[in-house]
């Protein structure tokens, strides 16, 4: 209950606390936020990734050649990590096939493709008459049926953040729209523009964790946001608290760190303390399955970038190609040279136009030489510490970078490795250009598979030992039998047969049996992994990413 | 329908900061300026012939290393460290030392102690010093010979320190190639030559400066006496504007100053002959003020973590007051730091911060607790 004290006691006089590290960077987020939020016209063609977020696919549920209507469900979540997916519009599924979608490699997921027939029919929405009638599971059912996950790039399934809460009891729910990576201005065009529903969302979001308090944070320097907020928070328990701006304060770690000055244990969920983050964006998406029964189908996503001519935010359907959205904004094609999504400083780098937006996609930014000059070559660490003073996980990145180089990763076990959330301040500031990101994500890479081949080298010694085992237990069993035939020459064959025949049937059985349990084992094993792995993958995303 | 971005994948961030290694060091070098200006004016030439000797040799060496390793000659030459360990290694250098003494200490410094260790970033010691220490225990005399042109010794003398002559002169007691420096003044390397600034008087003394002060004497004139009281101030200033730039932490300067104070006051002997001098003149009265703030705060072999840096300070502010007092040697900079330098990477080690997340107690090394 340290927090509740800290809530009711010290707070006022001492929060927000200064979170570890952290720089300075220039905001570039005026540009987009001068005009207002904007619907997006349907496109032809929707892309939509079975997989929105962690790389575990939903389960389709339509097939080929079916013709669809708007917020029918197209995907049903499946395997933890999974969140349900929704048409746009109506239209026809296509194909259900790969396409390249929006990550570093430009990798291949399962995409259902649909083809607009531009009219738009919607299936019957059924908003929820009183929100406040309904007790928290109700209210996860209908956010976990909206296909709802963490709109601020990491993408945990919002139900499965809200009932791992549950769990551990929430005292404080914080609503995050700091959005402190520069360019990104979605969250602030939708508070400035929506905030009342932002609330709501809110204060559902609140009552479906059972949280006792809920703030919403915002970095000082958005005016325009704050005072819509205000407003709409006149009449609501929610509070409002401004941080000073910095980057990466509205990591998820760090958010929380500067509301509460507590810190989340390494490799565990915010929850445990008593926390949960959710993203602006998120609320807003919880508010409209609430209380218009939509279900997620599109996100604000902001555009911007130099070779843009009228940057600004769209409210833009899931699956709209990244191109067909930069030439609604009029792209000057000689300026461009290359597409972030997400911001400068974690976003990755599309290695094509012709990627969908997803429910992940805060940001998309065109990248111009100017603001984006080609990156310098790599110089020697002289290790003058700004990295570290910048780290807000408070690593040392130079001594990580020497044995990330080295391949030492005893040592870089010991200097905290995995509790880097490759927020990339170290990189910003380092004046040898050293991408050091790049050097911890190989390193992690490494370790993991290192792990695998270990885990994958006990596996088979233990098979072998059991083997092993086995055939020595079955020589111990053999003199016995020798010895038995060897008592005397058998005059009748026919016990001995029977016996053997028994003998025969029984270890048929056994081995019958043991096939059962092996499968029923291995079910069980495979299922452990996989919940583990889709925790784990969210556990790594949303640590860094819960940002917007 | 739109250009194809590149094909070359670049990890994130996809913005830098404007800071670049070349320029810290250039600003490194600007930061000399004060203390070297000061050191030219009451030392003569000797102090900038030093320099530039010793820069010209380092880059050429360090051309010469980095072709030798098959890198990128201008790429690597543009982090502009070697000219940082000419300046320093110039620095430290007595005035008038002869060019193969300086040759032969660059050498040392650039191809040995930093390019054979893997260069830049791999160094465990101050190139610079080791440099010099090679020097200082391989040619005791020379090192501690200054050959100080006339004037700045005998007001009136028959030439001024900065004439040509002056100047010829200074050239001449480097590299005998201009002339051997008796043919042009006879009695003036005898006369010039001293043990070392910093003699046990002028420890044991008050500050010549207020001396000087007090007595009426124009501060700017070169037989005030003051002259390493105002070196050290200039490389004060350097310092501080280091640290107000950011290029270097408040740690490690701080930390051996601190401690200079501090075990300058507890032995201090008012009426001892000995060199247990004020803690002023332990500051001021020889080279704390350079080593401190240039010469200490080499990130590449000091202590990198902000408790290793404070400790890696007061090892070094430590050894400078002990060696000098109980030692041999009155310049005791190079040896305090090469200690330093010993001891910075286990003090980088001990001195890990507490990571996020992790309890009081996590600090010992997690064995395999990392997720699948």
């Amino acid at each position: 209950m340290r927090l509740v004290n800290r809530l009711l006691g010290r707070r006022s006089d001492r929060a927000p606390y200064a979170i570890f590290g952290g720089i300075a960077t220039d905001a570039y987020k005026t540009r987009s936020l001068r005009s207002r939020l904007m619907p997006v016209p349907i496109p032809e063609k929707l892309v939509l990734p079975l997989s929105q977020n962690l790389g575990v696919d939903a389960i389709a549920i339509v097939e080929a050649g079916d013709l669809v209507q708007k917020f029918q469900l197209l995907a049903e979540a499946g395997e933890p990590g999974s969140v349900a997916l929704h048409a746009p519009t109506s239209g026809l599924v296509s194909s259900i096939s790969n396409a390249t979608v929006a990550d570093e490699f430009g990798s291949q997921r399962l995409c259902i493709h649909l083809q607009s027939d531009g009219e738009n029919r919607a299936i019957e929405t059924v908003p929820e008459a009183d929100y406040r009638a309904l007790d928290h599971l109700q209210l996860l059912e209908r956010i976990e049926r909206a296909g709802i996950c963490g709109l601020g790039g990491a993408g945990f399934p919002s139900a499965q953040k809200l009932s791992l809460g549950m769990k551990s009891g929430i005292d404080l729910l914080i609503i995050n729209a700091v959005e402190c990576e520069p360019f990104i201005s979605a969250d602030e065009a939708l508070i400035r523009e929506r905030g009342a529903s932002v609330v709501v969302g809110a204060e559902i979001l609140k009552s479906a964790c059972l949280a006792s308090n809920c703030i919403i944070v915002l970095q000082e320097d958005r005016a325009d946001a704050i005072e819509a907020l205000k407003k709409a928070l006149e009449n609501s328990s929610i509070e409002l608290m401004t941080l000073a701006a910095g980057y990466p304060v509205g990591g998820e770690k760090q958010i929380i760190q500067a509301v509460t000055g507590m810190e989340v244990p390494s490799h565990a969920y915010p929850a445990s303390i008593g926390v949960l983050v959710f993203n602006a964006g998120t609320a807003y998406a919880v508010y409209k399955a609430m209380v218009d029964g939509e279900p997620c189908v599109s996100r604000i996503t902001t555009l911007t970038g130099a070779p843009l001519q009228t940057p600004k935010n769209f409210e833009t359907l899931i699956g709209t190609s990244v191109s067909f959205l930069f030439d609604l904004c009029g792209i000057d094609t000689t300026r461009h040279t290359g597409t972030i999504v997400g911001g400068p400083l974690m976003g990755i780098q599309l290695p094509t136009l012709d990627v969908p937006v997803m429910k992940t996609s805060n940001c998309l930014i065109a990248m111009s030489a100017a603001e984006f000059p080609p990156d310098e070559p790599e110089l020697a660490c002289i290790r003058c510490g700004f990295c570290a003073e910048a780290c807000p996980a408070r690593l040392l990145p130079q001594q990580l970078y020497a044995f990330s180089r080295a391949h030492d990763h005893e040592q870089n076990l010991a200097h905290g490795l995995f509790d880097c959330i490759e927020c990339g301040a170290c990189a910003y500031v380092c004046p040898s250009h050293i991408p050091l990101v790049q050097y911890y994500r190989s390193s992690k890479a490494e370790i993991r598979a290192q792990q695998r081949r270990q885990l994958q080298s006990q596996h088979w010694q233990r098979q072998f030992q059991q083997h092993q085992y086995r055939i020595k237990k079955q020589q111990d069993e053999a003199p016995h039998q020798i010895s038995g035939d060897a008592v005397g020459p058998l005059k009748d064959d026919e016990p001995d047969k029977k016996n053997r025949s028994r003998e025969d049937g029984d270890k048929t059985e056994a081995v019958v049996f043991s096939r059962e349990r092996a499968k029923r084992e291995i079910a069980e094993a495979v299922a452990r992994v996989r919940a583990r792995k889709a925790g784990h993958i969210a556990s790594s995303r949303t640590d860094a990413k819960s940002d917007g | 329908m739109q250009t194809q971005p590149s094909a070359i994948v670049i990890s994130s961030p996809m913005q830098h900061s404007q800071r670049s290694t070349g320029r810290l060091m250039l600003l490194v070098i600007a930061a000399c300026i004060p203390g070297v200006a000061t050191a030219t004016w009451y030392f003569g030439f000797g102090v900038l012939i030093n320099i530039m000797l010793a820069a010209s040799m380092a880059i050429v060496l360090e051309a010469c290393a980095l072709k030798l390793r098959g890198r990128d000659i201008r790429l690597h030459l543009s982090d502009n460290s070697a000219l940082v360990t000419a300046v320093l290694f110039g620095i430290a250098m007595p005035p008038g030392a002869s060019w193969w003494l300086v040759a032969m200490g660059i050498f040392f410094a650039i191809v040995i102690a930093k390019h054979i260790y893997g260069g830049l970033g791999q160094n465990l010691f101050n190139p610079a010093m080791c440099g010099y220490v090679l020097l200082l225990l391989s040619f005791p005399v020379e090192m501690t010979s200054w050959h100080i042109p006339n004037d700045v010794l005998v007001d009136g003398s028959s030439f001024s320190a900065f004439s040509l002559a002056g100047l010829r002169q200074s050239l001449m007691v480097s590299m005998p190639v201009f002339g051997s420096a008796q043919m042009s003044s006879p009695d003036s390397i005898d006369g010039l030559a001293m043990a070392t600034p910093l003699i046990e008087f002028q420890m044991a003394g008050t500050s010549a400066l207020l001396a000087a002060w007090d007595a009426g004497v124009s501060l700017f004139s070169r037989d005030s006496g003051a002259a390493w009281e105002l070196v050290n101030m200039g490389y004060l200033c350097g310092g501080l504007f280091l640290i107000y730039k950011r290029i270097i932490s408040w740690h490690i300067p701080c930390a051996i100053i601190a401690t200079v104070t501090m075990m300058s006051t507890l032995f201090y002997a008012p009426d001892s002959s000995a060199i247990y001098g004020t803690p002023y003149l332990h500051l001021f009265g020889s080279a704390t003020m350079i080593g401190a703030f240039f010469i200490a705060t080499d990130p590449v072999s000091a202590a990198t973590t902000v408790r290793g840096k404070i400790y890696y300070g007061i090892i070094i502010g430590l050894a400078i007051y002990g060696i000098r007092v109980w030692g041999s040697y009155l310049d005791s900079i190079a040896f305090a730091v090469l200690l330093g330098n010993f001891c910075a990477p286990a003090l980088d080690y001990l001195c890990r911060p507490r990571i996020y997340g992790h309890g009081k107690k996590s600090r010992s090394v997690p064995t395999t607790e990392v997720e699948p």
